[in-house]
């Protein structure tokens, strides 16, 4: 890649840019900034996409009553059932037990405030999500 | 570039990096008096790899880099360079947050590892669940730190709260606050002998691993998966793999064409050190073969971007990708004789 071959197309990186190695006309490798390729932005674009359309499904599914909101905290987070559990602090398959809507509205409050804490979210937060 | 004065007074100069392991390394053994490149440091430490594993999902992706496993390239350049390196994991948040501070007293500069979704200094589309992204503390601040993010361009400023989640972020390959900075480096290294040290590793690791899902086999192995891919899996499932190999390839602060540019640059520098017309031959053809890793990103996006109607096929996809496994191979098997008559 020449300099001058360095994509320079804009893309998502809110104003920041991204070092590339590229040839300058001496043949020599120097560092220059991209502000973004459009083939990485089709490749991100999928991977956005996909995990914004989980996210409104979960959101739908709250609000239906099929799950809690402690799902769709978890996937806003980006977030699977593993990672947030350790976090946390519990088992894994209580934690998956939490995403029942029944048994996590019976959820003391200290169980709660360390969801909230591992999440970063306030506990009014958690209980509810964006209508 | 941005300079800024760090806490023993000197001057520290922020590089702009492609790759946050080797940007850091470097940055800490500057500081130290040593001028590396990050592209040497990338080197030294045996950066460049390959690998594919189907049986390690993330987000319910086989999980597929180009770049050796987090953690190793910093201790491996400290070790090539006979530098003497402080390295800590801490259990307990209070203690890795005192130890930094303290540490940062001493007039070191800190390096962290970190979970990238917890740095809110990253714009969002960056920030994803993961736990191998290392970062330069200069000093503290009012409610933080002042960083060198080396994937950056500009110093940021990081609150307290956010590094220390990212410090203790939780999940696989947890950061547990590990934290390093270089105690002394010799200040006239032998770097011939580093460099040759880095380039054998490099090629025990792309050839002779005898597991097939790493190095030039796992690449091939990759290659035949794609193209089989569509019939086996699906074709929208074909898709997402196949952009996350491309994600892995361009997104994740490689410098380009997986990191193949930035060793490319390596091999330059290494030419001019051994004044070698043969490593600078091979460094051509890094660059040639980086420019064809180019293509099959290219090629994969089009693919992904237009669905069914698009007339590039998996079938190109992974015939790309085996030519540079091809190619990739006999340009690491000249690259093992060369450093072997190499002199330190």
């Amino acid at each position: 890649m020449k300099v001058n071959e360095v994509p320079q197309d804009i893309t998502y990186y809110e104003g920041e840019k991204r070092a590339c190695y590229a040839l300058n006309d001496e043949g020599r490798y120097v560092v220059v900034s991209s502000t973004g390729w459009s083939t990485e932005e089709v490749v991100n674009g999928l991977a956005v996409e996909e995990l914004a359309a989980k996210l409104e499904e979960t959101r739908k599914a709250v609000l239906s009553g099929a799950k809690s909101p402690l799902c769709y905290h978890m996937e806003r987070r980006q977030m699977n059932p593993e990672i947030l559990a350790k976090t946390a602090g519990i088992a894994v398959f209580r934690l998956k037990r939490h995403f029942r809507p029944e048994i996590f509205a019976r959820l003391n409050p200290s169980m709660l405030s360390s969801y909230a804490q591992a999440l970063a979210t306030t506990l009014d937060e958690l209980k509810t999500v964006p209508e | 570039m941005t300079s800024e004065i760090t806490v023993s007074g000197k001057p520290f100069i922020h590089h702009h990096s492609a790759h946050c392991e080797s940007g850091v390394i470097s940055a800490l053994l500057r500081d130290k008096g040593l001028e590396i490149s990050e592209a040497m440091g990338f080197g030294i430490g045996s950066g460049i790899f390959f690998g594919y594993f189907p049986f390690i999902k993330w987000v319910g992706l086989p999980i597929s880099t180009f770049r050796s496993r987090p953690g190793t390239l910093i201790t491996k350049v400290a070790k090539r360079l006979g530098g003497d390196i402080f390295t800590k994991k801490y259990r307990n948040l209070q203690k890795g947050m005192d130890d930094l501070r303290h540490a940062l007293s001493e007039g070191h500069l800190v390096g962290l590892t970190t979970n990238i979704y917890w740095l809110s200094y990253f714009p969002n589309r960056f920030r994803f669940q993961f736990n191998g992204h290392n970062i330069v503390v200069l000093r503290e601040i009012e409610n933080g730190f002042r960083v060198s993010d080396p994937v950056l361009e500009h110093l940021v400023d990081c609150l307290t709260e956010d590094l220390e989640r990212a410090r203790f972020a939780r999940g696989p390959l947890e950061p547990r606050g590990f934290m390093y900075y270089v105690k002394s480096v010799p200040s006239n290294p032998d770097l011939r002998a580093a460099c040759i040290a880095g380039m054998k590793d490099s090629c025990n690791m792309m050839l002779r691993i005898p597991f097939p899902f790493v190095g030039i086999r796992g690449m091939r192995y990759l290659a035949k998966k794609t193209i089989s891919s569509p019939d086996k899996l699906g074709f929208k499932e074909a898709c997402r793999r196949l952009a996350n190999i491309v994600r892995m390839q361009e997104e994740v602060g490689t410098g380009g064409a997986g990191f193949r540019f930035m060793y490319a640059a390596f091999l330059q520098e290494a030419a001019d050190l051994f004044a070698s017309a043969e490593l600078s031959q091979l460094s051509k053809e890094m660059t040639a073969i980086g420019d064809i890793w180019r293509e099959f990103a290219v090629v994969s996006a089009r693919i992904v971007k237009q669905r069914a109607q698009s007339e590039e096929t998996f079938e190109k996809a992974g015939g790309l990708m085996l030519i540079c496994a091809g190619r990739e191979e006999q340009m690491f098997r000249d690259l093992d004789k060369i450093a072997r008559t190499l002199k330190a």
